[in-house]
């Protein structure tokens, strides 16, 4: 009979209208997302050895490393950059690091105002840490 | 074509319609010239390119491993199904062997995202013909697939899943009892599906009868996936040349009797169960193990040319790799069946209406990451 496709389809939408409510209230309430996520990079220092082994695992060449040689003539990070526009978040650099020393973070929240604030310096010799200036924070 | 208009005597001139490359329903930038006579499309021009990024070219800059992030961004609707295929290729050409457990891991997300990329194209149809709501419906579940690829793969759309020689993570904590959930919700779900979009008569009235093109037809323009399928060709890779672990599993392949719209999309739907089949017996007889090969740090692959090709969810996925023994490809040339498919187009679009012609394109499922690549 006719018609009656579109009263069981009707039947299915009022099952639904019915049926809770699946709205995240983003940004209100943050998802939490899981483990495995790399929306986000940081570096931990102590472990980083210089190598540049990420930087060459790099599909689109996002890190720059730059080392110096210290007293005992062994290498040391001097500055280290992701230039986050370039990224596709393939998580290539933490996975072919020897020491484990990139973390991989959930926060997906990398909006920036400009090109330049893009450009995440995780580390410089003669700074403080860089990591507090979060992307996008400022401007 | 009848056009009554001539023949009451008032003369009607044919006039160009361009369909694209920015309107909704070519999902994407694809644009086709449309010539037309009143509401008759009489000639139909594609004009694929404007998503052209080169793939083929980067891939000769690249290693292979780092190549893997590309492969999502061709058909980004099925991301994993692109990584398994370009790694079934270099694994084919160094000659590895993948652990049992990588490869039942890989069928696993292969067929979660083959289900994915048919919802898309069911909801996508589904609006195309002015229905919003199973729009929403499919992409709901679709979401639900992709949260579990973030489990386990931490990205939801550029998965970037497979390594050459395996899986880089293994099953996280909590994906089974979620896999589950969806597993056992699924065919209620596709029921509803049913009742929303294939009981209708709208949609039947406008899909029925629309676009058909036969066995034949559909074979010599090369067709290849669910929509050869959908003209009553039995063609399946996993069935034709079980490549993986296919051989081990028991399935369906369902076929079309007219090759017209509805055909097309009902297969579709068909296959999501076949593919939650699949991904239930999967389950039930992964075995433990090592999920990556003993694989050299860096990718070396001997000289010569390899052929591979999967079962993607558009059909058939070939990469074609020319290596000169170095790190990087020399050549790698995409077979994409997004652009093979749309191939047909003019044939099916020709002699109907503009609304048919909307309807036809919304059922061969293109993806324009994959025709342009």
């Amino acid at each position: 009979m006719n018609g009656q496709g579109l009263i069981k389809g009707l039947s299915v939408t009022i099952k639904h209208f019915f049926s809770p409510k699946i709205t995240e209230l983003y940004p209100e309430v943050k998802p939490k997302l899981p483990e495995s996520v790399k929306a986000d990079f940081d570096l931990d220092r102590e472990k980083c050895i210089a190598c540049g082994i990420c930087a060459n695992a790099c599909p689109n060449k996002v890190i720059t490393i730059e080392t110096e040689k210290d007293e005992n003539n062994k290498r040391r990070l001097k500055r280290y950059e992701m230039n986050m526009q370039y990224c596709l978040f393939c998580g290539l650099c933490a996975e072919s690091c020897p020491t484990k020393a990139i973390i991989t973070k959930q926060n997906f929240e990398l909006a920036a105002y400009s090109r330049e604030n893009t450009k995440r310096l995780l580390y410089q010799a003669d700074k403080a840490p860089a990591s507090e200036t979060e992307p996008g924070a400022k401007e | 074509m009848a056009i009554s208009n001539q023949e009451s005597g008032f003369r009607t001139q044919e006039f160009v319609l361009n369909m694209g490359p920015q309107h909704p329903s070519t999902h994407g930038v694809y644009r086709a010239i449309l010539t037309m006579d009143g509401e008759y499309v009489v000639d139909v021009e594609n004009v694929v390119g404007y998503l052209h990024r080169g793939m083929e070219k980067i891939a000769e800059d690249r290693t292979y491993t780092q190549f893997i992030p590309y492969t999502d961004r061709m058909d980004y609707l099925a991301g994993i199904l692109n990584n398994w295929g370009f790694v079934m290729t270099v694994e084919k050409a160094m000659g590895i062997e993948v652990p049992e457990r990588a490869e039942y891991i890989r069928v696993i997300t292969g067929e979660l995202q083959r289900i994915a990329s048919h919802l898309v194209m069911v909801a996508s149809m589904a609006l195309d013909l002015n229905g919003y709501t199973p729009w929403m419906y499919a992409f709901y579940d679709r979401e639900k697939i992709l949260d579990l690829f973030e489990m386990i793969c931490g990205s939801r759309l550029t998965t970037s899943f497979m390594r050459v020689g395996g899986v880089p993570n293994d099953i996280p904590e909590g994906f089974i009892p979620k896999l589950e959930k969806f597993l056992a919700e699924l065919p209620g779900r596709a029921d509803d599906f049913d009742n929303v979009i294939t009981g209708n008569e709208i949609f039947v009235g406008r899909t029925k009868g629309v676009g058909v093109l036969d066995a034949e037809a559909a074979l010599s323009f090369g067709l290849t996936g669910p929509n050869l399928r959908a003209s009553g060709v039995n063609f399946d890779l996993r069935k034709a040349q079980p490549y993986s672990v296919y051989d081990r599993f028991d399935f369906e392949v369902p076929l079309g009797e007219n090759g017209d719209s509805f055909d097309r999309y009902n297969l579709r739907m068909l296959e999501i169960r076949q593919s939650a089949r699949i991904i239930r017996q999967a389950l039930d007889t992964i075995p433990e193990g090592d999920i990556m090969a003993k694989v050299p740090k860096v990718l070396k692959v001997p000289k010569g040319e390899t052929y591979c090709h999967i079962e993607g969810s558009k059909g058939l996925l070939g990469f074609y790799l020319v290596s000169d023994g170095g790190t990087k490809p020399y050549r790698l040339h995409l077979h994409s069946p997004s652009f093979v498919n749309l191939g047909a187009y003019p044939k099916m679009a020709k002699g109907t209406v503009l609304q048919d012609a909307i309807a036809s394109l919304a059922s061969i499922d293109i993806v324009l990451g994959e025709v342009d690549r």
